[in-house]
């Protein structure tokens, strides 16, 4: 398949990398010229700008950082006037921005599906992530070819916007379990209890997750490199929780971690991984 | 002077009144214009042609988006107004919106000070409001006159942005004050206590305030009619977390109460006074 693809940072180049070793013909985009060198030395063609890796193609992806990022390579993805094209953004964005997007590409004959993935760099180079995807069966349809060279679980999970929102309620379900497993870990610790066995008994009962196992053991062994960041979980809860604002939902465990995260990034933890907010537990308790 | 005014709801209209009858020469624009009534005021057709006839112009309306259209958005006031002019914009705004407007009738000349007010409606009829100012000194000294006739506490907090921030502040505070009461009056509630009691008890000792006193009262006697709309401080909170995530704040209470303001609107009681939290925690 002829496919644009706009943003190549830690997850868009091994993203697009995947498409052209999945033999599609890929023309590839991004703001810094240098960030598209890897591409074009890997076969992809270059593109002088959105509207360019919209130009003769099926299918055009875009792997940015915010909103108004999608919505400008977006602009310019319309004005190409490719009638029939299928744009997919994986980026993270707040529902109510994809929907809005959506039907601005729309009115140009363009088809749109928000398509967030899980999975961070290490599923990126893997082609291992989880998509999750929201627009219409024809859309979709189009771009899961593509979806199956970058992913393995791959959910259709409703109309436009419903990707956005499932990523959302994806952070929302991961946040609280990394707070949840730190605090866990807090707790043992301050009631003199070694925290490496309460991981290994609790993995065996209903308290297991993948959160549990993985990202516990990195707590146990004080790795908070990177990973997942904390400025991004940051960003993705703030999403989740200017949704409830404006959808009048209430959401307490949801806010308390986002004002967890919140302190970490003005407290210069932001570059670190999420589960550096055990370290702010132990702070805040005494526990250093 | 000449004094314009745009926005003449529950609070601008009786500042409006009280700076007409300190002898002021009021000029008006309003979306709606039969929200003008029979103010004796000149009536201007644009918010421009308002800013020509005037050297202070007041705002007194509901978001930075509609502050930021009227002061800056087509016909509006920066296409009006003189050099040396000022705008008092009396909105509570995000802060980052009052410095990007300050910033842009600057361009032009025109001076601006955010000066949101607290007191509520009954403030603004008694012209007792608390005054926070942004801006510089000395254009808020040209215009203290005339916050003199709106309020009696008038503080100058700081450059432009500074008064939207403890307006912030002053919102955080209350609105988890009324929380508090809410789960006061709820806890009495439980235990088959009569609040009215509790609450008279209370506002002799040292959980006293004025909240406790006004909200706890309408909470009591289950009049939740407002006072001032929940929806205005469900908006405001909006601001006040989006302030403190900027900085990097952590606001763990004010996060939590704004989930409960969240849950107030999903009940459709926006456009009841606040001390509907009480109805919220009734709910579980």
């Amino acid at each position: 398949m002829k496919i644009g693809f706009i943003g190549l940072g830690i997850m868009g180049r091994p993203m697009a990398l995947n498409l052209i070793k999945g033999g599609h013909d890929v023309t590839v985009w991004a703001r810094r010229a240098e960030s598209m060198q890897p591409l074009l030395a890997a076969g992809a063609k270059g593109a002088a700008s959105p509207a360019d890796a919209a130009r003769g193609n099926e299918l055009v992806i875009s792997m940015v950082a915010a909103a108004p990022d999608v919505a400008e390579v977006m602009r310019g993805v319309a004005s190409a006037g490719q009638r029939g094209l299928v744009a997919v953004d994986m980026s993270t964005i707040a529902p109510a921005a994809a929907r809005t997007i959506g039907e601005e590409l729309a009115a140009a004959g363009v088809d749109f599906v928000d398509a967030p993935v899980s999975g961070g760099e290490v599923g990126a180079i893997a082609g291992s992530l989880s998509i999750m995807a929201g627009g219409s069966e024809v859309g979709f349809a189009r771009a899961k070819p593509a979806f199956e060279c970058m992913g393995k679980n791959i959910v259709h999970v409703g109309a436009s916007g419903a990707g956005q929102v499932t990523k959302a309620a994806n952070q929302i379900v991961t946040g609280m379990g990394v707070l949840a497993v730190a605090e866990a870990f807090a707790f043992a610790a301050k009631n003199g209890v070694d925290r490496s066995k309460v991981r290994e008994a609790l993995l065996g009962g209903f308290a297991y997750s993948k959160i549990l196992e993985n990202h516990g053991q990195r707590m146990l062994d004080r790795n908070f490199k990177p990973g997942f960041k904390s400025w991004m979980h940051e960003k993705d809860l703030n999403i989740v929780m200017q949704t409830a604002h404006e959808l009048g939902l209430c959401l307490p465990g949801s806010a308390a971690t986002a004002q967890m995260f919140n302190a970490m990034v003005g407290s210069g933890m932001g570059e670190e991984d999420s589960i550096a907010v055990l370290k702010l537990l132990e702070r805040l308790s005494g526990q250093e | 002077m000449k004094i314009g005014f745009i926005g003449l709801g529950a609070m601008g209209r009786p500042m409006a009144m009280h700076l007409q009858r300190a002898g002021h020469e009021l000029s008006v624009w309003a979306r709606r214009r039969e929200s003008i009534g029979d103010l004796p005021a000149r009536v201007c057709a644009t918010p421009a042609e308002l800013g020509r006839c005037c050297e202070v112009v007041f705002t007194v309306i509901t978001s930075s988006a509609d502050v930021a259209g009227v002061a800056l958005g087509k016909d509006g006031l920066v296409d009006g107004m003189a050099p040396g002019s000022v705008l008092v914009d009396c909105s509570t705004i995000a802060p980052d919106a009052a410095r990007q407007i300050a910033g842009k009738l600057a361009e032009k000349g025109i001076h601006f000070i955010d000066a949101p007010v607290s007191g509520g409606e009954q403030g603004a009829i008694d012209a007792t409001l608390a005054i926070m100012a942004g801006g510089e000194a000395a254009v808020l000294e040209r215009v203290r006159p005339l916050l003199e006739c709106l309020g009696q506490r008038i503080v100058h907090i700081g450059p432009n942005g500074a008064g939207q921030v403890a307006k912030a502040c002053n919102q955080m505070i209350m609105v988890a004050a009324i929380e508090a009461a809410a789960e006061a009056m709820r806890l009495a509630a439980g235990a088959g206590v009569d609040c009215a009691k509790v609450r008279q008890a209370l506002a002799g000792g040292s959980a006293a305030s004025r909240v406790l006193d006004v909200m706890g009262q309408r909470m009591v006697s289950r009049d939740f009619s407002a006072g001032i709309d929940a929806r205005l401080h469900h908006k405001d909170f909006g601001l006040v977390l989006e302030a403190a995530r900027q900085s990097g704040t952590p606001v763990p209470l004010t996060a939590v109460v704004a989930q409960q303001l969240n849950a107030l609107m999903a009940q459709g009681w926006g456009r009841d006074d606040t001390s509907s939290l009480l109805r919220v925690l009734e709910l579980a």
